[in-house]
């Protein structure tokens, strides 16, 4: 059960921008009770709060964070127990600092005709203070969207999809996984509320993980 | 699963991500991109530059939208959609082909379409500026050129 | 994540179809049968739930439903 699972811990490093300095943090493979608590205790009155300010100057709804509405702990009871879904979490200094659901049983629309599995990143939200978008100066910490997407594509590496990784990117968020991460861009998906579908195939893959190991 | 990544690896894509939004997932109960409530919202400026960019460019050339969708390789109804429609929201591909036509930085074309958030804006209120002095006729006249030939040089790499 | 082992009797048929698989989806044997769970767990989930399984023919939009599992 994704929520019941004693998680396995990795040792990470986050980035904190204002000291300059590496943070260690760690990634779990699982959504438990406490990464729920904090998004319900300590995200959400955070989000509210830069809510109420983009709202008060006047923003435009289109530029507010797009994942404002999602509630994870609904989000985890309708997966619970199934195999197809793996969860990752990371937490640092005590707090989780981002969640992500994946689905292992998609198929890689670039060459199709295969119809390799991929690992499809379901969900992936940081929390907002982590967010310069929307707190409007340096993010506590940074490199949360990195790092799960290398967890992303060591367990496509694990389950035998070669690295593989699929998902619908959040309009803010297109620049992110187009230019850093390297994935194809396949467009606007008309099933999956307009939003782009972005593909990282494995030589991609191996290419983002090197990237990071250069100089 | 456990995964194995060092401090160096982390601390450089971190530094690259910057802060940036990474959400990923379908938004619940939330309008979509091509809803009629976009279609109310006010239009950016840059979308402006954008829609005066790509059809002076156009006329310039001689070419009909026809002509440059085909040297383009992208669709007509792209091209169309940018020339007419302000909030009509191009496939990325669509203007990394029209940025090798025009010969101008794909990547301040997308800053400029609004599919990226620029992190340098001085040269999306350039552009716009360059943009208000033209109007759309047939043929380019003098001072459409000079505001194409501005327009050039703020969306070209250096 | 600690993980059991065990040992699966098949007939040489179920045995030639999991290596084809295996061969034409470049996955091991134990990653095409976890695969192969987390698949039937899926389907069977939704049709507990009152889904159907469909195959539609591309061409002419056909369904024909899968009566399986």
């Amino acid at each position: 059960m994704s929520i019941a699972k004693v998680p396995d811990i990795s040792p990470i490093s986050l980035y904190d921008p204002t000291a300059g300095s590496a943070v260690p943090a760690e990634l779990w493979d699982g959504i438990t009770d406490k990464n729920l608590g904090d998004w319900e205790v300590e995200w959400l009155p955070e989000l509210l709060s830069r809510l109420r300010i983009l709202h008060g100057q006047g923003v435009a709804r289109s530029k507010w964070p797009q994942s404002r509405l999602w509630d994870w702990r609904r989000k985890l009871q309708a997966i619970e127990g199934l195999l197809a879904n793996q969860c990752f979490s990371i937490v640092c200094n005590d707090m989780t600092q981002a969640m992500m659901i994946t689905d292992l049983t998609h198929r890689a629309k670039l060459d199709a005709k295969q119809a390799a599995h991929l690992v499809y990143v379901e969900y992936l939200e940081t929390a907002p203070w982590n967010r310069k978008e929307i707190i409007g100066q340096e993010p506590r910490l940074s490199g949360c969207g990195s790092i799960m997407i290398r967890a992303a594509i060591e367990l496509s590496k694990e389950e035998g999809f070669k690295g593989r990784v699929g998902l619908h990117s959040l309009p803010q968020a297109n620049n992110f996984y187009a230019n850093q991460v390297g994935m194809e861009d396949l467009g606007i998906d008309k099933d999956y509320q307009n939003l782009r579908y972005f593909e990282l195939t494995s030589e991609k893959a191996e290419a983002y993980i090197t990237k990071g190991q250069q100089p | 699963m456990k995964i194995k990544v060092t401090e160096e690896w982390c601390v450089s894509q971190a530094r690259l991500e910057a802060g940036a939004e990474v959400g990923a997932g379908v938004i619940a109960l939330d309008p979509t991109f091509e809803s009629d409530d976009a279609k109310n919202e006010p239009i950016d400026d840059s979308r402006v530059a954008l829609q005066r960019f790509v059809e002076l460019s156009r006329r310039q050339k001689n070419l009909s939208r026809q002509q440059l969708a085909e040297q383009a390789d992208i669709d007509l109804s792209e091209l169309e959609g940018i020339e007419t429609d302000m909030h009509y929201m191009p496939e990325t591909r669509t203007l990394y082909q029209l940025a090798n036509v025009l010969g101008v930085s794909q990547k301040k074309l997308m800053g400029l379409s609004g599919l990226t958030q620029p992190k340098d804006v001085s040269y999306v209120e350039e552009a716009v500026r360059y943009a208000a002095r033209s109007e759309s006729i047939s043929r380019l006249t003098p001072e459409e050129q000079a505001a194409l030939d501005g327009l050039i040089a703020v969306l070209s790499e250096k | 994540m600690s993980k059991k082992t065990m040992t699966l009797n098949l007939t040489e048929a179920e045995m030639a179809a999991l290596e084809a698989l295996c061969e034409k989806k470049q996955m091991s044997k134990t990653q095409l049968v976890r695969q192969a769970i987390r698949l039937y767990q899926k389907v069977d989930e939704r049709i507990e739930d009152g889904g159907k399984l469909f195959f539609e023919d591309e061409a002419s939009k056909e369904k024909s439903e899968i009566m399986m599992l």
